[in-house]
């Protein structure tokens, strides 16, 4: 029997649907011979008594997600999300560079950074990729702080805001659909699918329509109806990653499949994995069995 | 190209000095998403040996972890704990979170100043924060390390310095400490500004970008 540590905050503990979720890992976890337990900020010392550590609450490096991700890999334990994978997808620069690097498909991307947005950069960036423009600050999530723009004043306004944020920005080409694919990829294998279907009044997964959130729907889909292209292309973009748990994210409305991003801690509680009930158990076999 | 004495530490500027196939990045800090951290990180993706890395800049700027690291290389560290409230007074405290910074660090003697510290740091119990029990006559230390070297005249301070620099490879940093009767440790790493160095300091580091130092 192994210890695993599920690591969440007051954040993860105030959604029901996420509480469903590790509530239903830790039975997994129990059935398969494991004990769990709960990890809070507080109790990153009782890391190191873990023989894995499974976080669930959101990772950004400047977070204490990070600390407890460092401490196992510090102590050798392994961790979902690793340090390196929390560094990566954290960061879409960073996490756009692994894609480039390995020849992943992905929007035409550039990177701007705070000396270079002049009128001039703006106006070559619309006639070199086109109108609609994408703007992401780099450590945005749940399309938190990604804004279509149309024309310079737009470009102005939006980079203006985000640069306070970051020195860097992403510029990429708008890609239009009406879903994304979610591959979940583990290690290397695809572990499940979904649709992730953009509500009609936003182009993101989860947007402030006239003062209301307004989210994507969630489909989990057999992997026979699922392109064999898409499958390929998320299991080679969480590759270029690393060996963990990612949520890649792909366009594929005219046929050339694109992805969008690659997500380290990537949602279970919407019913991602409906169709795939052994994602936890293997989740957990790769923490605590490998 | 800068040189020597003519070299201009002006706010926010960031010099590349390339030793020994490695090109190291000086600059006031090293902050996660800022010009210096995309400089490294750009390094590193180009497979170009840079020094610091980005992993060791982030590890350096959170408290828990650039003590954690400090510690399994041998640095003597201060105790560290991460919590919701602080149980022991008087404390070194730090923020820890995406809005928190090592170089603004807080000292509190009682649990009514530390009440209000704490409500400021956590972002009223948002976050968590960590604080490291201060005894004693214990005080806090700030001093600068160029390149591992400190004018400071303190044999335990130049050590620290020393080590540190082995661990972290950061050119310019401020090692914050807190000296006891009889140790120093190492209570965190912040930030440097140009403006808040030494002419001693600033010629140093001057001599080190025009490679005029050996490393």
């Amino acid at each position: 029997m192994s210890r695993m540590g599920i690591f969440v905050d007051r954040k993860t503990l105030s959604s029901a649907e996420q509480l469903h979720a590790i509530i239903r890992c830790r039975d997994v976890a129990e059935g398969m011979g494991h004990s769990v337990e709960f990890i809070f900020p507080v109790d990153i010392r009782k890391i190191p008594q873990m023989d894995g550590l499974f976080i669930r609450a959101r990772t950004d490096p400047m977070n204490v997600t990070y600390v407890a991700s460092r401490m196992a890999g510090f102590n050798g334990i392994p961790v979902i999300d690793d340090p390196s994978s929390i560094r990566i997808c954290s960061d879409k620069i960073n996490m756009y560079c692994h894609l480039m690097k390995k020849g992943i498909a992905i929007p035409p991307t550039v990177f701007l950074s705070r000396k270079d947005i002049s009128p001039s950069a703006v106006r070559e960036l619309f006639e070199d990729m086109g109108s609609p423009l994408v703007l992401k600050e780099p450590s945005t999530s749940f399309s938190l702080r990604v804004e279509k723009v149309h024309d310079q004043y737009e470009f102005q306004r939006v980079a203006r805001r985000f640069i306070k944020m970051s020195d860097w920005i992403v510029v990429q080409s708008y890609v239009e659909s009406t879903y994304d694919w979610r591959i979940g990829v583990l290690d290397g294998e695809m572990i499940y699918a979904c649709k992730y279907t953009i509500p009609s009044a936003t182009f993101k997964i989860q947007a402030s329509v006239n003062g209301h959130i307004v989210y994507c729907g969630v489909e989990s889909v057999p992997q026979n109806e699922v392109p064999g292209d898409v499958i390929r292309l998320g299991i080679d973009a969480a590759n270029a990653i690393g060996h963990g748990l990612y949520g890649v994210d792909i366009k594929n409305s005219n046929g050339d499949a694109c992805v969008i991003e690659v997500n380290d801690n990537p949602s279970l509680e919407g019913g991602e994995d409906g169709l795939y009930p052994l994602v936890y158990q293997k989740i957990i076999a790769y923490l605590l069995e490998k | 190209m800068n040189l020597g004495a003519k070299t201009v530490l002006s706010r926010d500027s960031i010099h590349l000095v390339e030793r020994e196939k490695t090109v190291h990045v000086i600059s006031e800090e090293y902050y996660y998403k800022t010009e210096s951290y995309y400089t490294i990180l750009s390094h590193e993706m180009r497979n170009i040996p840079v020094a610091p890395g980005s992993s060791a800049v982030l590890d350096a700027y959170v408290v828990p972890l650039c003590l954690e690291r400090a510690r399994l290389n041998g640095i003597p560290v201060a105790d560290c704990i991460i919590s919701h409230s602080c149980a022991q007074y008087p404390a070194v405290l730090y923020g820890l979170n995406y809005f928190a910074s090592s170089s603004e660090y807080k000292m509190v003697k009682d649990g009514a100043s530390g009440k209000e510290t704490i409500r400021h740091i956590t972002n009223n119990g948002k976050y968590p924060f960590c604080y490291q029990p201060l005894s004693d006559g214990e005080n806090v230390e700030r001093h600068v390390s160029i390149f591992g070297k400190s004018y400071s005249g303190d044999e335990d301070v130049e050590d620290l310095a020393r080590s540190l620099y082995n661990v972290f490879r950061i050119p310019l940093v401020t090692m914050v400490c807190i000296r006891g009767d009889e140790n120093l440790l190492l209570s965190s790493l912040a930030p440097t500004r140009y403006s808040s160095m030494s002419n001693t300091e600033k010629s140093l580091l001057r001599e080190y970008i025009a490679q005029q130092e050996f490393l």
